[in-house]
């Protein structure tokens, strides 16, 4: 990797501290199977990840704490789920630790095995089992059973057992014994969990009591109590789940949020035993993330897609490669929410509504994803990536993500509603009136404008000509004044700043002259000339003004700048005097 | 034989029909015939103190003296919100300056001039004696000369032979003694005489006289204290006649001492309170709005004058100033009705048909626009105003897209009031669409030079 480029992700990434990262942790697991717990009840936060192994063998509960691995249990299939939750209401409030395989739930408490849940056996299919015992009793030879399995498959309502599958798939040499080691058995039907979650019993709060919510194979969504292990509620779907997202309290109101594999995603209340609101998206799902009360899918069109809690689609987004992963962020203590996504191209991007804030560039395609408080850190962010590595991230505490898209659009400004009054009903009738005497209007203005021009160029003319201005406006002579008066009178300080404002021809035979009332001031002297006047510089020209009246009033004083042989001022600038105070000490 | 009336009789008419000086003249004669007349006497004073009676009050000028030597200040830097000495710090929401035009101290600028509209303090003291003191905008050195000493002045103009009480021949205990004659009495040298002092002798003995129990003694022990600058002393008068009597004059002065000691908030609850004595009281109402006004609170003081106007609908600074909220608030249509109303209420000048004249433009009636800017043109009084109508037009003229007459108009805005410093900014932004960067930068040095000055002020 070059030099620049390293810059360049150091850069993208200055809002996280690069905590941990291990490319050979050997961790091989799903965001689903990834979570945040405090195991001990020690306030320190462990990450217990259900390790997918080699996907035949090795398949490990694994607990870490730091950078280190502190436990791990094996576990007998591969996981499909994983969730911490309370289950009771004992001191110290630990979380138990759910594990969904196949058709089991194998609940783990100060992380040894506690509880192991079956899923109900489904109902066979009668002529399956009649076939079966034939088998048992030899009537029928492995062949013939192949047929008739193969018949009933094609034809039945009730799908076949997983023996009945396994046994078609086998070549011919290996059925007889199969048969022989499974026809003493009875048939089973099981289905398997695909996905699971946690719901709230009864309160809202962070460490209360939840029950487990399943989503199977068979298209159905089961709600688990979370004491008894008994089924408190079963909801059929269209199609099997495949991703869930639960809210709410069982018994208040809740609402279940499901992508399911026929690339539909349904909404489950409490209330209904159907779907409430269905969502039809284009592609298939392949992340559902609910931020605050909105829910974003990530499809494998490469898109993103933000939804209302009633099925109402609010925007989409274009990503730059696949997603293979989705994860909330959810920031309690500064209130900030955000979805992270993780990219076929290696690059985690952080959305905050359509808006992406952040994108962090990752040494491996990140295959899961999780953000919470690990150890003491609130703002830890897990990953781990497709070759087993495992990568800590902690949120720098100056990081602000501001509302401001990365990506170039329109400006946040564009957005920002106008703070436009309400149209009254006098306006109304304005506009009213406006269009019935359009034309009137039109010929009463345009009559006075033509008046204003005049007057206005009478006036200019006869400033221009009197030189009324502080400035000069010759060509000739370009010379700007200002006046500051100073002191409490009688007697006052008259500061006069000249500068000459040309380039660079000097100004030379300049006098300046006085107006005042003789009654009321008097100047030591009202006539003298200025030195030549230097392009830039400036002249500060001080003389004294006597006020004669004891009635504290005060009058204009007028200063001319003269050019000697003409006849009109340069510019004039007008010195409104202060009230003379002196008289009133006296 | 014409039967005449008795001349007492005829001064106190004269003086029921404020003819003051008939009155007064009446009374000297009275007193040349019988120079003990105590009747005609008092009927004097209060005739010539009518004169130049000036409501107390309203009467408001902070001289520098007072500002810059401030011992009454506790912190130098006041919470947001609890000072009217920070400008711009706005709470109430309302247009930002950015959008209404504020004072050279950073306040809004009301629909009302008053005293006090211009307000803020220098840095230095230098700085104040330096800023362009101008009879309009500066204020006095102290508040003891300056304006207070041309309100006083009648006692020198008005007699050829001599003043009428000699002051220092006055033996004020004597008087004291005598209530019917006293208050009178103050009340020439408080607004006639102009001397603080003997009146708050005055009145410090007729209060020891009335055993402490005369509310109106202290009232005026505390208006004597308020003038020297003794705000605490001030206070403590003002609160213990409001415990004698609830007067609605009496709020007003302790609010004054109040505001002058920068405490908006305590002043704002001593208002509201004076509302619950006296309910719906307009004076009350109005100095609550003003208080909000002045600490850029505009939507509390628009309920407030709304209030007043509830009350009084001829109340021409509550019309004003909710005339003038409603243009900020892009509602020009509205403003223009209250400034109509102005109008029908017979308020005639410069400022009052420059307002009409923007209202109309930017509420699109384009007909009555440049007549309402001519009258006010031909209304103008000072050079002051005629520069603001001149820069108006310039608006105008840039609305229009005619930058020639808007060129035109903020020259002339210039040349009325040499210190007009937005028409030199606007000036320079005309510049720069031309292209003409040398006169730019010309006129922003002036732009510039103007800024440095006023922001002291």
């Amino acid at each position: 990797m070059s030099g620049s480029e390293n810059k360049d992700i150091n850069e993208v990434n200055s809002k996280w501290l690069d905590a941990h990262y291990d490319p050979v942790a050997n961790l091989y697991t799903f965001s689903s199977c990834v979570a945040l717990a405090d195991l001990n009840g020690d306030g320190e936060s462990k990450l217990v990840v259900g390790d997918l192994g080699s996907g035949a063998s090795n398949m490990k509960l694994k607990v870490f704490k730091g950078t280190s691995l502190m436990t791990e249990n094996t576990l007998l299939d591969l996981p499909t789920g994983l969730v911490a939750f309370h289950m009771d209401q004992n001191e110290p409030r630990t979380p138990a630790i759910a594990v969904a395989s196949g058709p089991f739930i194998y609940v783990y408490k100060n992380l040894r095995p506690y509880f192991k849940f079956t899923l109900p056996p489904l109902e066979v299919n009668e002529l399956e089992q009649e076939v079966w015992s034939q088998a048992r009793e030899d009537k029928i030879d492995p062949m013939s059973l192949k047929e008739m399995l193969e018949g009933i498959r094609n034809k039945a309502q009730v799908p076949l057992s997983v023996r009945s599958l396994k046994f078609l798939m086998l070549e011919h040499q290996d059925m007889e014994s199969f048969v022989n080691m499974h026809k003493q058995q009875p048939i089973r039907r099981q289905t398997v969990i695909t996905c699971i979650g946690t719901l709230k019993k009864n309160m809202a709060d962070e460490d209360a009591v939840s029950c487990l919510v399943i989503g199977t194979e068979n298209m159905e969504i089961y709600v688990l109590d979370p004491e008894a292990f008994t089924i408190l509620s079963k909801i059929s779907l269209p199609s099997t789940p495949a991703f869930m997202d639960v809210t709410g309290q069982f018994d208040v109101e809740f609402r279940i949020t499901v992508a399911c594999r026929n690339g539909n995603i349904y909404i489950l209340r409490r209330d209904s035993k159907k779907p409430k609101y269905c969502i039809e998206l284009s592609s298939h799902a392949v992340g559902l993330v609910r931020v605050n009360k909105n829910i974003v899918v990530g499809c494998t069109q490469e898109t993103l897609h933000g939804c209302t809690q009633k099925g109402k689609k609010l925007w989409t987004t274009y990503l730059p490669a696949s997603i293979v992963t989705m994860g909330l962020m959810d920031h309690k203590s500064r209130g900030f929410q955000a979805v992270l996504v993780g990219l076929a191209n290696s690059e985690v991007h952080m959305y905050r509504d359509k808006n992406l804030v952040n994108i962090i560039k990752t040494q491996d395609v990140i295959t899961s994803i999780c953000f919470g408080k690990y150890g003491r850190e609130d703002g830890s962010l897990i990953m781990t990536t497709k070759g087993g590595g495992l990568i800590i991230k902690i949120l720098k505490r100056t990081a602000v993500f501001d509302e401001k898209d990365t990506t170039p659009g329109p400006p946040v400004a564009q957005s920002v509603k106008l703070n436009v009054p309400k149209k009254t009903k006098l306006y109304v009738d304005q506009t009213m009136r406006e269009r019935e005497n359009a034309v009137a209007m039109h010929r009463a203005f345009q009559m006075d404008l033509y008046r204003l021009r005049l007057t206005a160029a009478r006036a200019y003319v006869k400033a221009l000509e009197s030189n009324l201005t502080p400035m000069s406006s010759s060509a000739s002579e370009p010379l700007k004044m200002n006046a500051v008066v100073q002191g409490l009178g009688p007697s006052f300080k008259l500061t006069l700043n000249i500068q000459n404002t040309s380039v660079c021809r000097p100004s030379m035979n300049l006098a300046i002259s006085f107006w005042y009332d003789e009654k009321l001031y008097s100047l030591k002297t009202s006539f003298f000339k200025i030195p030549l006047l230097v392009p830039g510089l400036n002249y500060p020209i001080d003389t004294f003004v006597e006020c004669l009246s004891d009635k504290g009033i005060s009058d204009v004083i007028k200063v001319f700048v003269l050019q000697i042989g003409r006849s009109n001022p340069l510019l004039t600038a007008h010195i409104n005097m202060p009230v003379s105070e002196g008289m009133a000490l006296c | 034989m014409v039967l005449d009336m008795d001349p007492l009789f005829l001064a106190w008419s004269y003086f029921r029909r404020r003819k003051f000086q008939t009155c007064s003249e009446l009374c000297s004669e009275i007193l040349e015939k019988s120079p003990y007349d105590q009747a005609a006497w008092s009927l004097k004073t209060r005739a010539l103190t009518e004169i130049v009676y000036v409501d107390e009050v309203d009467v408001d000028q902070e001289g520098i003296a007072e500002m810059m030597l401030d011992d009454h200040a506790i912190a130098q830097v006041a919470r947001p919100g609890t000072s009217l000495k920070l400008p711009g710090t706005s709470q109430g929401g309302g247009p930002s300056p950015a959008v209404r035009p504020v004072t050279h101290a950073g306040r809004p600028i009301t629909g009302f001039v008053r005293p006090s509209t211009q307000s803020g303090r220098p840095g230095t003291m230098e700085q104040a004696i330096k800023t362009p003191r101008t009879a309009h905008t500066a204020r006095p050195v102290s508040s003891a000369s300056g304006r207070y000493v041309r309100l006083g002045t009648a006692s020198m103009l008005t007699s050829p032979d001599g003043p009428f009480i000699n002051l220092s021949r006055l033996n004020l205990a004597k008087y004291a003694q005598k209530p019917n004659l006293s208050k009178a009495l103050f009340e020439y040298i408080f607004h006639h005489e102009n001397d603080v002092k003997n009146a708050l002798e005055l009145a410090a003995l007729s209060t020891e006289h009335a055993q402490f129990k005369d509310w109106w003694w202290k009232v005026q022990l505390g208006k004597c204290y308020y003038r020297l600058g003794l705000l605490r002393e001030a206070e403590k008068q003002f609160k213990s006649a409001l415990k004698q009597q609830d007067m609605v004059d009496t709020f007003l002065f302790l609010t004054k001492v109040y505001i002058r000691l920068d405490q908006p908030l305590a002043a704002l609850n001593l208002l509201k309170q004076g509302l619950d004595v006296f309910p719906r009281e307009v004076t009350l109402l109005t100095g609550i709005a003003r208080i909000y006004e002045e600490m850029n609170n505009i939507t509390s003081a628009t309920e407030y004058y709304k209030e007043v106007l509830k009350q009084d609908n001829t109340h021409v600074e509550a019309i004003a100033c909710i005339g003038s909220n409603h243009f900020y608030t892009d509602q020009p249509e509205i403003a223009l009705r209250f400034y109509r109303r102005l109008l029908q209420m017979g308020v005639y000048n410069c400022q009052l048909y420059n307002n009409l004249g923007l209202c109309c433009f930017y509420a699109q009636q384009y007909d009555m626009t440049l007549s309402s800017f001519e009258r006010a043109l031909s209304l103008a009084a000072n050079d002051e105003e005629v520069a603001d109508v001149w820069y108006n037009l310039g608006h105008v003229a840039i609305g229009i897209g005619d930058s020639n007459l808007a060129y035109q108009c903020f020259k002339l805005a210039l040349a009325n009031n040499n210190d007009h410093a937005e028409a030199y900014n606007n000036l320079a932004v005309l510049e720069l669409r031309k292209g003409r960067i040398e006169q730019v930068r010309f006129f922003s040095g002036y732009l510039y030079g103007i800024l440095c000055m006023f922001r002291l002020n």
